[in-house]
């Protein structure tokens, strides 16, 4: 014992290696770039990314999930190198659980969001290196707060809240403007939104960052295709059917492209 | 002083002999599989001896607190590194017994001169299906059982024996949960009860070996009064849950709602 339980040490214990810089080869192109967002609404927090998976001008993958259930009320979108990404989400899920199934109770919010920077902490030379870049966004519900809450990372693992939305990936910057509009000068700001509203603002933004972003994935009908959202309350994170984002889609955003 | 063999089977003998005393005061603890996945119940005394392990997996234990708390860790430690460097559906009972814990007691019980681990344990594990759940069962020398259906501890063989004949006797082939719940605290009464006669038999020289079990309101009648100053402790893994975490303990008000009406009648 004495571990605290903390599951990424005893990993460490084991010999697992994290984040060990890697020498990124000449004009090497890594799987990256995306488009992820999360904003509060009326009842939490919504969690949203696009599809795609690319390495330079190729398409890897147009069926990639990036808005990751770490558990019942956690929620990490990421951005950046997958195979780290995925690696992290791995981690940070066994963690979160060794933790409630040792100590007998939930790791605090607090604990998870250091639980976060504390891998990307560890994965920076490998960050820099050019080989294993995260900038993921975490979300999830603080129990001792009793609200939804969004931070958004650097690479390095800094740590900064998004008091109102965040957003991370090279569609991004294209999909900033908009909600900070939205948020400012829209109809209700965006925490006033309900359930429907938010989902098809999601899925607005998503189009638009695919839009100015060849990285980005869009919608896609023919293949019914719909990107990845989740909606974090006090009961818990929910994925929305692709039956209802089709359906919002077709109401209220196909017409605008 | 062991080292002639005659006297090391004699050392571990009395290790048994030993040990056997030391879950007589102990309380029972029953797991069934039910209609939506597996129930597990028992009676305490304030330390709780029901656990999550791990997504599928859930502990029940009976003997010392600390001995339990050790081997809990080292099953969770095991469960979730290889979980991790795996996958989760690698974590199965039964290799987290035969390769994990069941040798760690086995050597600590033969090993004379130090002390032994003063516990029972029993691990459940939900199937992907109805019907797939394995419950696995080991004494404090290391050897294992496993089963489907049900399973208990207590502190004899036959006390065991006839908790279990009590659980088939009722057919508790997927029951839905209140029923499983009645069930689950008919076979723990059966259990304490015998126990009790038993140790009450070996006071008293010549006493009868205890009466056959009363009836289900008798059996009730027999839990009132036991958990008068205890604390009922439940919990299930359930199938319908979402998410990967299958393990739920059982809320007070959750277990008041789905107690028997016979017991809560007069108790609650």
């Amino acid at each position: 014992m004495g571990m605290q339980g903390d599951f990424f040490q005893l990993l460490k214990a084991q010999g697992y290696q994290f984040g060990a810089a890697g020498q990124a080869g000449n004009g090497q192109e890594f799987t990256t770039a995306t488009t992820i967002l999360a904003f509060k609404y009326r009842d939490g927090v919504l969690v949203a990314g696009d599809r795609r998976a690319t390495a330079g001008n190729m398409v890897m993958y147009d069926r990639t999930d990036k808005v990751l259930e770490i558990d019942r009320h956690s929620v990490m979108a990421i951005a950046g190198v997958p195979a780290t990404a995925y690696e992290m989400v791995r981690i940070l899920e066994h963690s979160f659980k060794y933790y409630r199934r040792t100590q007998l109770q939930e790791l605090s919010f607090e604990g998870k969001l250091r639980a976060v920077s504390k891998l990307l902490k560890d994965n920076v030379a490998a960050a820099l290196a050019g080989t294993g870049a995260v900038a993921p966004i975490f979300a999830g519900y603080d129990f001792e707060q009793e609200s939804a809450k969004i931070f958004f990372y650097d690479i390095l693992g800094a740590e900064f809240e998004g008091v109102e939305y965040a957003v991370s990936g090279s569609g991004s910057p294209t999909i900033r403007g908009i909600l900070h509009y939205l948020n400012t000068w829209g109809d209700q700001p965006l925490h006033a939104m309900s359930e429907d509203q938010s989902t098809i603002q999601a899925l607005r933004l998503l189009t638009s960052a695919a839009e100015f972003d060849s990285a980005t994935g869009g919608v896609n009908r023919e293949a019914n295709l719909y990107p990845v959202i989740k909606l974090i309350t006090r009961d818990g994170v929910r994925t929305l059917p692709e039956a209802q984002l089709k359906q919002s889609f077709e109401a209220s955003v196909s017409r605008f492209v | 002083m062991y080292e002639e063999p005659y006297k090391w089977v004699e050392a571990v003998g009395n290790r048994r002999h030993y040990l056997d005393e030391q879950f007589t005061q102990g309380s029972p603890v029953v797991a069934l599989a039910y209609d939506a996945g597996i129930l597990m119940l028992t009676v305490s005394k304030g330390t709780p001896k029901l656990y999550e392990i791990y997504d599928r997996l859930a502990l029940g234990g009976m003997g010392h607190p600390a001995d339990l708390e050790k081997l809990r860790f080292s099953l969770l430690e095991m469960a979730h590194v290889e979980g991790f460097n795996r996958s989760p559906s690698d974590v199965t009972g039964s290799r987290m017994v035969k390769y994990g814990i069941a040798p760690v007691i086995k050597q600590a019980f033969e090993e004379v001169f130090k002390a032994p681990f003063i516990v029972k344990i029993l691990l459940a594990e939900l199937g992907q299906k109805p019907g797939k759940d394995i419950f696995l069962v080991i004494n404090y020398d290391g050897t294992f059982e496993e089963g489907p259906h049900c399973a208990v501890l207590a502190a004899s063989k036959s006390v065991e024996q006839d908790m279990l004949a009590y659980l088939r006797k009722s057919g508790t082939m997927q029951l839905p949960l209140d029923q499983a719940v009645g069930t689950a605290l008919q076979a723990w009464a059966v259990g304490d009860r015998s126990q009790r006669n038993a140790l009450a038999a070996e006071n008293v020289e010549g006493a009868a070996a205890g009466s056959p079990p009363p009836d289900a309101a008798g059996l009730y009648a027999y839990v009132r009064e036991a958990v008068a100053e205890k604390t009922l402790e439940g919990a299930v893994l359930d199938r319908t849950q979402p998410g990967s975490s299958k393990y739920r303990a059982l809320t007070a008000e959750e277990l008041g709602r789905l107690l028997p009406q016979d017991i809560k009648k007069s108790s609650l």
